[in-house]
C-alpha cells in the first residue's frame, strides 16, 4: 500500500508543479489575471483533495467486505461531488474568480494522470507506428 | 393567458438541459460502487494483491469522475451563467 500512496503523493507534486508553471504563464500572458490565478489555485487544490480522498476512499474499502465497500465508495463519490459542485457554483457566482482557471485546474489532476500513469510507455507508441512484419 | 416569451422558453429549457446533463453524475457513482466491491472482492481473494488492485482502482476511478464533473459544469452553467440568455 506504500507504493500506492508514495504514487499517489507523487502525481500530487506533479500536479502542484504543473498549476504553479500554468500560474506564471498566466501572470505573462493575461492583463488582468488575477482572476484566473484564483481560479486555477482554487480548482487544483479542490482537484488534489479530491484525489487524495479518493485514494484514502478506495484503500479502505479495499478491506470492508464487497457489499459495504460498495455503499462506502457510491456515498464519498456523491460527497465529493457535492464539494466540485459548490466550488463551480462558488466560481460562477464570484466575480473574483475565473470560472475557467477553476475547471482547468479541476481537471489538472486527471491530465496528469493521464500523462504520467497511462501514456508513458513510449514503446507503445514506437510499436503502432511499427509495421507488425518488421522484427 | 400571457404569450411565452423567448427568454422564459430558452430559461425553461435550460433548466431541462440542466437536469439531463446531471444524469451525467450518475454514471461514475454506479462504476465506482461496483468496482470498489469488485476490487474488495479481488483483495479478500489475493491479500498480497491489494497494493496493485488498489492503484488500478485508484487510477480508474479518478479518471471515470471526470465525465461526471463535465456533466456538473454545464448544468450549473445552464442555470446560473446561462450563455444562451445573451443571444436573445
Amino acid at each position: 500500500m506504500q507504493e500506492v500512496k508514495k504514487m499517489t503523493i507523487r502525481t500530487i507534486a506533479i500536479s502542484v508543479l504543473i498549476a504553479i508553471s500554468t500560474i506564471l504563464i498566466a501572470y505573462f500572458i493575461f492583463d488582468d489575471s488575477k482572476p484566473i490565478i484564483m481560479g486555477i489555485i482554487f480548482g487544483s487544490v479542490l482537484g488534489m483533495l479530491n484525489f487524495y480522498d479518493l485514494f484514502l476512499t478506495l484503500s479502505k474499502a479495499s478491506i470492508m467486505n464487497p457489499g459495504k465497500a460498495r455503499n462506502f465508495a457510491a456515498s464519498k463519490y456523491i460527497l465529493r461531488y457535492l464539494f466540485v459542485g459548490i466550488v463551480i457554483f462558488v466560481s460562477i457566482k464570484a466575480d473574483y474568480i475565473n470560472v475557467v482557471g477553476t475547471i482547468f485546474g479541476l481537471f489538472l489532476i486527471k491530465f496528469v494522470i493521464i500523462a504520467t500513469n497511462l501514456f508513458n510507455d513510449r514503446s507503445f507508441f514506437m510499436k503502432i507506428i511499427k509495421r507488425k512484419e518488421e522484427k | 393567458m400571457e404569450p411565452i416569451t423567448g427568454r422564459a422558453l430558452v430559461l425553461a429549457a435550460s433548466a431541462i438541459g440542466a437536469g439531463l446533463a446531471m444524469i451525467a453524475g450518475i454514471g461514475p457513482g454506479i462504476g465506482q460502487g461496483y468496482a470498489a466491491g469488485k476490487g474488495a472482492e479481488g483483495v479478500g481473494r489475493q491479500p498480497e494483491a491489494q497494493g496493485d488492485i488498489v492503484r488500478t482502482m485508484l487510477l480508474g476511478a479518478a479518471v471515470a469522475e471526470t465525465t461526471g464533473i463535465y456533466g456538473l459544469i454545464i448544468a450549473l452553467i445552464l442555470l446560473f451563467a446561462n450563455p444562451l440568455l445573451g443571444l436573445l
